[in-house]
């Protein structure tokens, strides 16, 4: 008998006028000691479901069908106060955020003692003897004065590890973990998995894992089930789902994330369109309209669960059209592959939005059937860079030695600078015209910062920022603002960075008025023009932002910023809010716009594997400072840095041969004070490798890193060939670099060899 | 009169909270379908979906039309004192009866409450420019100008403003405009303060950003961004000011230091009529003290479905 | 902590300064200044340039200010027009009178307002919570005086249960002695407060009852009792200490008509018989002093709330 047994479980949610019916009889089970991978895009059920087992609905939720069935006991059916003595007991939880789950206003010692009183009759004293050993097993550093705080003054990885110790304090056989990592960096959230895995172990406790993220399920699952609009699409065990997917949504999911074609060159999949609205849930299979593969049948009935058998177990699936080969072969040609119905529709929305248009100029264009890409025709309207820049050599970009501290005050009234937060300590680095520089490293490292001073959102502290040469903060009145013209900004937050009162033709109208830009006549021409070249119908113009989703919402977004036409865009984390089916839309489309109009990006983001897809060149930033820069591939396949290193060991790989072969190396710890900075290499406190030389000595960043400074001309030298070469020099911050010494020989070989990008 | 209730969260959207994306209805490629809707009528859907709030406005109008064109339906003499008709009980001729100097009760309702509407609505007009005027000026500027000025503001809060109201108008003697006058000037504290604060906050966020990667001015920023944000919050506190401003003025009136007789508003007619509560002249004390709280929860009541409509515009994701 | 108080400390200080001019400020508005006021209409030009440069009314506003600001800042109001006696002590005999029913119907509206509050959002959308929302706003709208009369019509006149006066004998003792003399005023002043409170107790208790610690409290098996007890309520009743700072102009302001309607001999009604007599010193003086206590309130909120909730940087 499984320990917990989901069978045919539908959840609507009562909304004020409608009903969401966001779980559609879901079966699943979990067996004791095992690691069920719930996975699925936001709003595909997967919460929902972890949410319904121990009947912890939103407001409006209840379970209308089905039964939960825990050592055969059916939750379902079991009164409130029963299930009380189940919650905590047998059952823990960990949520997302630690921030917004733990009371701000109690002390995390008594917050984590609470189930131990609720349950076990502890006093108080007792518990919390109990919570310290708890602390020190969840390895918070010194716990007996830790038991005291409150949550605010511990970091998000330490509040996490809180919220661990409590879920585990009446050491439960079922652990529900829902996307415990989401809110952390890569480093700490490997931690977290680690941690996690071991107690399991430790505890022998059966665990389902919440996630979007199929690195994360590849590298901690042992069975996965794949969840789309509030269905269960897929369910097998972990290496037979990675090896050989059966539902085309699986199969899709895998070919749109970005390490699949990494270094290739080749365009992501992306799958059109959005999940189904699960008021009015599509009739029959729920992904049919924006499959590739779908044929009338799935059009026209539920398709049935099909159970074949593998070396791993049974793997079970509900498609009709289910892929025939394993990942990676390619299928027989006569599978027949069509324009899914949404990709049709939003090909002929755009086609009907671009005759308003094209009254005016004629010309075709030839819309890609995917529907998310523009065309490379309209390169000849004026949604290109406006001044002519010559490919002379001059790097589009330069950051010299940029330096940004940001004041920190104390006191009310007599406002005393106490202190530095040093956010960007002396980055030196260049774009060449046409490249993307990706920009990587932890939250706090200083890359939004960066990206900030060179829109001039921010100006530096000391150092320079040129384009094309020249100084963009010393440019003055008219020019000034021209000159604003060539960098733009993509934000992160696409809700944020839109005025929800503004409709869309206001929003992208705006620069234009600004800039004063042509006639008001060709103003409106011109948001038609960019609407289009961000894949989104002319009608899109009339709406408010409110009424886009992520995806759509972070094209205008995209479309505003080139409505100047830039040279240089600065795009900040722009889809670390977005699914991955729709992340890989927009990652296209910013590809395909840098192809088709010359822009330059400077790409932030702390996902590497984004990072990898988009960019040229790599930048990688610790605490402020730049510990190496080079080509991406380079940089990928030989990080010389020992942070580059670990950034790249922590990023879940989506297969789950690799990431359980995977030294357990990482990143220890977590970002220190940017107020009070290790001396010398940053880096020192959480390196492997650290010596005394590294408190006292700053590296410099140079091709091989070492102690010394490197002479001048020999540094110019290498930069010459590199840039001869169409690429950058690959140069590391370390004195005990990756690879030792010899990567200076090595040197000649990677840089001479151009990117395949 | 400072604690607004009810600011945490507005009626209906608690509901909406935990919708996954069922706001808007949207076609299979996700994009919005139905006819693109301005922000004012959404607006306006969500204010008229909301009966309490058309209750209320309802019932403002008909007061409205109650003390302005009451009068010309129902003519009586407010003016002249008529000894022989004192305190008579309601009955023909006298719907509400006579009150201490026989003026018709029911005629000096309509005259009253021209007075209470038109020093209210006024008062809370002047002080809704004043108080935005200082609190766009404080935010805009920020640093010590602001610090300056947001003193002042503390200071002139921690006054009771009945107090301060009381110490004004032994200095000038009462009529309607002075008391429009004194009532805007006393009354424009809160809405600063809230204009300061919207500005404050609307300045970081990432549009207000935008403007200036786009080669904007801070001027820009202001008239496309900034008030045409804050413009809702200061309509829905306009209207709480009205409700307040007539709930002082009855204060005033009851303390016998508002209008002077023959003129009177429903503050004072209470006032006149609390002399008689041992003697239960009812109808000289309940109706105006309703008419009072009428048209205040009237007003409240409009106010608090503006206010949802401005912030459920807003609260769609 | 103590960095803490010392610098709320000195924003209070600076905003009684800034009260303390615009009080000096309103006190040169008056007509023909403090002398016509004192001497009175009839008094000639002499006797008034007299009088002004014994009071040195006629050196420069600076030097006026920082001469009255000693005075103020010594306890010295000036003397009563009106009444013949020194403004500071008719302060120390009216004051505690003032305070003492102030807080007895503070009290009394967190007694009633706070749980009312909770129950109807724990009941939310129930007809209790409708009724009670109902009357919060009918309460909020009616003027403190018309709740008074109601109040004597229906308690003293109808059912005589209570006196329709309230006890007006000096000192503080006597107050308790008959104090269901006191009951009315009390439940009069407390009513608007509770129509308010009461209803922000409700929107604070929503505001956190669908907060993701709540969720965690669940999910460990508390029971509702205690989830909102232990957790909920500690968050949501740390907004109303701000808010009873807040409230204290409203109260004394409330506390003005309720004197006058029982005719009790506080400071309100001090206030009241000092603005009909134009009794300019009484005045100021007792402006001065509510703004004070309003100032000394929200600091006492504000020293609170830093003791009551973690999240406050000291």
């Amino acid at each position: 008998m499984p320990l917990l047994d989901i069978r045919d479980l539908s959840t609507d949610i009562q909304l004020s006028k409608s009903v969401v019916h966001a779980l559609d009889h879901v079966s699943l089970h979990v067996d004791a000691g095992e690691c069920l991978g719930l996975v699925g895009e936001s709003g595909s059920g997967k919460t929902m479901t972890a949410m319904s087992i121990e009947r912890l609905l939103p407001p409006g939720g209840h379970i209308v069908n089905g039964e939960i069935l825990l050592d055969g006991e059916d939750l379902v059916k079991l009164p409130e106060q029963r299930l009380r003595e189940i919650r905590g007991v047998d059952i823990g939880m960990i949520f997302q955020d630690p921030m917004t789950s733990l009371n701000p206003v109690v002390t995390i010692g008594d917050q984590v003692a609470e189930p131990l009183m609720l349950h076990r009759g502890m006093g108080k004293s007792a518990a919390l003897k109990e919570v310290v050993d708890m602390f020190g097993l969840v390895g918070i550093p010194s716990p007996l004065q830790r038991v005291k705080d409150y949550p605010h003054q511990l970091s998000g990885g330490q509040r996490q590890r809180v919220m661990i110790a409590m879920a585990l304090i009446c050491q439960p056989k079922l652990l529900i973990a829902d996307e415990p990592t989401t809110a952390l960096d890569v480093t700490v959230q490997k931690q977290i998995l680690e941690l996690v895995a071991r107690l399991r172990a430790e505890f022998h406790m059966a665990m389902i894992l919440v996630t979007h993220d199929l690195g994360v399920i590849a590298g901690n699952a042992d069975r996965v089930v794949v969840m789309y609009a509030g269905k269960v699409a897929e369910m097998a065990d972990v290496h037979t789902l990675f090896a050989a997917p059966k539902h085309r949504y699986t199969d899709a999911l895998f070919e749109a994330l970005p390490e699949r074609v990494a270094g290739t060159g080749e365009r992501l999949y992306s799958i059109p369109g959005l999940p189904p609205d699960l008021t009015e849930p599509p009739p029959a299979c729920r992904f049919a309209p924006r499959c590739r593969f779908a044929v009338a049948q799935c059009r026209a009935e539920v398709p049935p669960v099909t159970t074949i058998a593998t070396p791993y177990g049974p793997q079970e699936f509900a498609c009709i059209v289910p892929r025939t080969t394993p990942l990676g072969m390619p299928e027989p040609r006569d599978l027949r592959t069509t324009i899914p119905e949404v990709a049709r529709v939003e090909a002929a929305e755009l086609e009907a939005g671009m005759e308003l248009s094209l009254v005016k100029d004629d010309g075709g264009h030839d819309l890609g059937a995917h529907g998310a890409g523009p065309s490379s025709s309209d390169a000849r309207s004026w949604v290109a860079p406006t001044t002519f820049i010559p490919a002379d050599g001059t790097p589009l970009l330069q950051i010299q030695e940029a330096v940004k501290d940001f004041p920190v005050t104390a006191g009310a009234i007599l406002r005393r600078h106490v202190g530095d937060i040093s956010a960007v300590a002396g980055v030196t680095v260049s774009i060449p015209r046409g490249q993307t520089l990706g920009l990587v490293g932890e939250s706090g490292c200083g890359k939004t910062t960066l990206g900030r001073m060179v829109v001039g959102l921010d100006t530096p502290t000391s150092g320079a920022i040129l384009f094309r040469g020249r100084r963009i903060s010393q440019l003055r009145g008219k020019e000034a603002k021209e000159g604003r013209r060539n960098v733009q900004f993509m934000f992160q937050d696409s809700y944020a960075s839109l005025n929800p009162r503004m409709r869309v033709r206001s929003i992208l109208r705006e620069p234009l008025d600004i800039q004063h830009v042509g006639s008001p006549r060709d103003r409106n021409d011109r948001v038609d023009e960019l609407l289009a070249a961000v894949g989104l119908p002319a009608r899109a113009a009339e709406r408010y932002p409110h009424e886009f989703s992520g995806g759509q919402r972070q094209r205008i977004g995209l479309a505003r910023a080139l409505a100047l036409q830039p040279g240089l865009i600065v795009a900040d984390e722009p889809v670390s809010a977005l699914d991955v089916s729709i992340q890989a839309q927009v990652l296209n489309l910013m590809k395909e716009l840098q192809r088709d109009r010359e822009l330059t990006y400077l790409f932030i983001s702390h996902d590497l594997s984004v990072v990898r897809y988009l960019s040229d060149v790599i930048a990688v930033m610790y605490l402020g400072k730049m510990v190496e820069v080079g080509p991406a591939a380079t940089v990928y396949a030989h990080p010389q840095h020992h942070y580059t290193r670990g950034l790249i060991d922590t990023i879940p790989i989506p297969d789950p041969v690799i990431e359980r072969r995977k030294a357990k190396l990482g990143v220890r710890g977590e970002l220190p004070s940017a107020m009070n900075p290790p001396s010398g290499c940053r880096f020192r406190t959480r390196c492997p490798m650290a010596q005394e030389i590294c408190a006292r000595v700053e590296p410099p960043l140079q091709p091989g890193g070492g102690h010394e400074p490197m002479p001048a001309d020999e540094l110019a030298a290498a930069t010459a060939k590199a840039v001869a070469a169409g690429t950058v020099p690959h140069l590391v911050a370390c004195h005990f670099p990756i690879n030792g010494h010899a990567a200076a020989d090595t040197l000649t070989d990677e840089t001479a060899a151009p990117d395949p990008v | 009169m400072t604690i607004r209730p009810g600011e945490g969260i507005p009626a209906g959207v608690l509901d909406e909270a935990h919708g996954e994306g069922a706001a808007v209805a949207v076609s299979s490629t996700g994009l919005p379908v139905g006819k693109a809707k301005s922000m004012f009528r959404l607006g306006f859907e969500v204010f008229i979906q909301n009966r309490l709030a058309i209750v209320g406005f309802i019932v403002l109008v008909l007061a409205v039309l109650f003390c302005f064109l009451g009068p010309v339906l129902y003519p009586t003499d407010q003016v002249t004192v008529n000894l022989e008709n004192v305190n008579l009980p309601p009955g023909p001729g006298h719907p509400l009866g006579t009150d201490q100097t026989g003026y018709d009760q029911f005629g000096r309702l309509m005259v009253g409450g021209q007075v209470s509407l038109m020093i209210g609505f006024a008062a809370a007009i002047i002080a809704t420019i004043v108080g935005t005027i200082w609190g766009a000026v404080a935010g805009f500027f920020g640093g010590w100008v602001d610090a300056v000025m947001m003193r002042i503001v503390d200071a002139i809060l921690s006054i009771p403003i009945l107090f301060l109201l009381l110490f004004l108008v032994t200095i000038v003697k009462p009529s309607v405009p002075v008391m429009i006058f004194v009532l805007g000037l006393t009354a424009w504290l809160v809405p600063a303060r809230l204009v300061r604060g919207e500005s404050l906050t609307l300045r970081v966020r990432e549009y207000v950003q935008a403007v200036r990667v786009m080669g904007g001015t801070s001027w820009h920023a202001v008239l496309r961004h900034i008030m045409p944000n804050v413009i809702g919050t200061v309509i829905v506190n306009a209207t709480f000011q009205v409700a307040d401003a007539i709930l002082l003025i009855a204060y005033l009136g009851y303390l016998g230091l508002g209008i002077s007789p023959p003129a009177t508003d429903w503050g004072g007619m209470l006032s006149n009529g609390t002399a008689f509560v041992f003697t239960n002249y009812w109808w000289l004390i309940y109706p105006p003290g309703f008419a009072i709280i009428i048209v205040v929860v009237a007003v409240n009541l409009v106010g608090d479905g503006l206010r949802d409509s401005v912030e459920v515009r807003l609260q769609r994701r | 902590m103590i960095g803490y108080i010392v610098r709320r400390l000195l924003q209070a200080v600076l905003v009684v300064l800034v009260v303390t001019i615009i009080v000096f400020i309103l006190l040169h508005q008056l007509p023909g200044g403090a002398a016509r006021a004192i001497l009175g209409p009839r008094a000639t030009a002499a006797q008034i340039a007299d009088f002004n440069a014994a009071n040195g009314y006629d050196q420069p506003l600076v030097i006026q200010y920082f001469r009255q600001l000693g005075q103020w800042v010594t306890g010295d109001f000036g003397f009563s027009i009106k009444l013949n006696q020194s403004v500071g002590s008719l302060l120390v005999q009216r004051m505690p009178k003032t305070i003492i029913l102030g807080l007895l119907s503070l009290v009394l509206t967190v007694i009633v307002a706070v749980p009312l509050g909770i129950y109807q959002a724990v009941h939310r959308n129930k007809s209790f919570d409708y009724v009670a929302t109902g009357l919060s706003f009918i309460f909020y709208a009616a003027p403190t005086f018309f709740i008074g009369i109601i109040m004597i019509e229906i308690f003293s006149q109808n059912l005589g249960w209570f006196p329709p006066e309230a006890p007006q004998s000096d000192g503080i003792g006597p107050i308790f002695q008959e104090f269901d003399a006191m009951i009315l005023p009390i439940v009069t002043l407390a009513l608007l407060s509770i129509a308010g409170f009461s209803r922000y107790m409700r929107s604070s208790v929503l505001d956190n009852i669908d907060q993701d610690y709540v969720r965690t409290a669940r999910a460990k098996g508390a029971s509702p009792s205690r989830v909102l007890a232990h957790h909920v309520l500690r968050n949501a009743l740390i907004p109303i200490i701000t808010l009873l700072g807040l409230s204290l102009p409203a109260l004394f302001a409330g506390a003005l008509i309720t004197e006058s309607i029982f005719n009790f001999p506080g400071m309100g009604l001090l206030f009241w018989q000092a603005a009909q007599a134009s009794d300019y010193p009484v005045e100021l003086g007792v402006v001065i002093i509510t703004a004070f206590a309003t100032v000394v309130g929200n600091l006492l909120a504000d020293v609170s709330l830093a003791v009551l909730d973690p999240r406050v940087k000291l």
